[in-house]
């Protein structure tokens, strides 16, 4: 379809909710929509209810296209990408770190604390000195954000002894790094 | 790799929708606070809104244009709209998390393994000099940082690589906050590396 005749069938959208335009515009911009959301790799289920919200946008919010500022298919397509990310991101699993080992470690001191080789020799200390249990605990709580009752599930121990055994471990990393 | 380059792929890529949503939300966010990068933005949509007018056509099997004309449930506006609050809420509530004195950080982990970050420096407080594993992508959102390389305001963004080694410090009027993606850990020399390494080489014994 020709740019000039999209642009008449958006004119007619916008000022007079004309029906017909606008099933011309859904068969011209439907499929081609759909089909970017296909070759961005979302299922076909997904792609459908995307597709029928872009449209659906171009429809109710017909107001908001300006031509002078930018073709209609930019503007599509802008509407079509918004609905991917906003999908995506509905989609993601998103965890806020609790907690920081840092905080633990460096305890508010100034950074200018520590010699190099007296670093080095604590590091050593903490690697060596911790058991491969309390190694799996502090990597399940500090880099894998596990919660405590998540911890405690996986490894089948109680939530207190969790509790407990934790805050040893990371008693005994700080006497280290004294 | 060129600096305007790695910023202008950055923009292409956020454009063309192919961003996890950790980059997603910081490129919008860039997108947001910098003009300069919204316009070359605009320049890649009107190029990939060519494309879609030529994209093959995958037909919808059970959608009419009718059901898009009764559908209800279009939100008032997308989420796109200043993102990093909408993201992480207000960050004056955050729990931030002190690493040293004066410098700290918010994470939100994505699906396991992208972490997005927000670093908070007080007034006049320097990160000491290091490099990094992979790229580093640094927006600022409020107040300032320099380096070796310049200053950077609220809007600018500094890519770093493998190859840059560089000592930030917040302006002493107002400190900064800034959005940050770290693709591998940061590594710090000098003095005071070891210890500041310390994070580092205690993750790696757990991995």
């Amino acid at each position: 379809m020709e740019k000039s005749n999209l642009n008449n069938l958006m004119k007619r959208i916008q000022k007079d909710r004309d029906e017909m335009a606008f099933s011309q515009i859904f068969d011209f911009f439907a499929p081609k929509v759909n089909a970017y959301f296909i070759q961005n790799r979302i299922k076909f289920e997904s792609s459908e209810e995307l597709t029928q919200e872009v449209l659906s946008t171009v429809w109710v919010k017909s107001n908001l296209y300006d031509s002078t500022k930018s073709a209609l298919s930019t503007w599509i397509f802008t509407i079509a990408r918004n609905k991917k990310i906003d999908f995506l991101r509905k989609n993601s699993k998103i965890n806020f770190k609790e907690e920081d080992i840092r905080e633990f470690l460096y305890q508010d001191r100034e950074i200018d604390i520590n010699e190099e080789n007296e670093a080095k020799k604590q590091i050593e200390r903490i690697n060596n000195e911790l058991d491969e249990q309390q190694k799996i605990m502090i990597k399940m709580n500090f880099f894998e954000n596990k919660s405590h009752k998540k911890i405690a599930d996986e490894l089948e121990i109680p939530l207190g002894t969790v509790k407990s055994r934790i805050r040893h471990i990371l008693t005994k990393m700080q006497e280290f790094l004294r | 790799m060129n600096g305007t380059v790695v910023r202008n792929q950055l923009i292409f890529d956020f454009a063309s929708g192919i961003l996890g949503p950790a980059k997603s939300l910081f490129a919008s966010t860039y997108l947001e606070l910098n003009s300069d990068a919204s316009k070359i933005s605009s320049t890649f949509e009107n190029m990939l809104g060519e494309n879609l007018m030529d994209n093959e056509n995958i037909h919808p099997k059970n959608l009419k244009y009718t059901d898009c004309m009764n559908n209800e449930n279009i939100k008032s506006a997308s989420n796109l709209k200043d993102p990093v609050t909408s993201f992480f809420g207000n960050l004056n509530n955050l729990k931030w998390k002190q690493v040293y004195k004066g410098f700290r950080e918010f994470t939100a982990t994505i699906n396991d393994k992208d972490e997005l970050k927000l670093i908070k420096m007080d007034p006049g407080v320097s990160v000491p000099l290091h490099s990094h594993g992979g790229k580093e992508y640094i927006l600022v959102l409020e107040g300032s940082f320099c380096d070796e390389y310049g200053k950077y305001s609220r809007g600018d963004i500094q890519i770093n690589d493998q190859k840059i080694k560089h000592t930030p410090i917040a302006s002493k009027d107002t400190g900064c906050i800034c959005l940050s993606i770290t693709e591998k850990d940061v590594i710090f020399f000098g003095k005071y590396g070891s210890f500041l390494n310390l994070f580092t080489f205690i993750k790696s014994f757990f991995k």
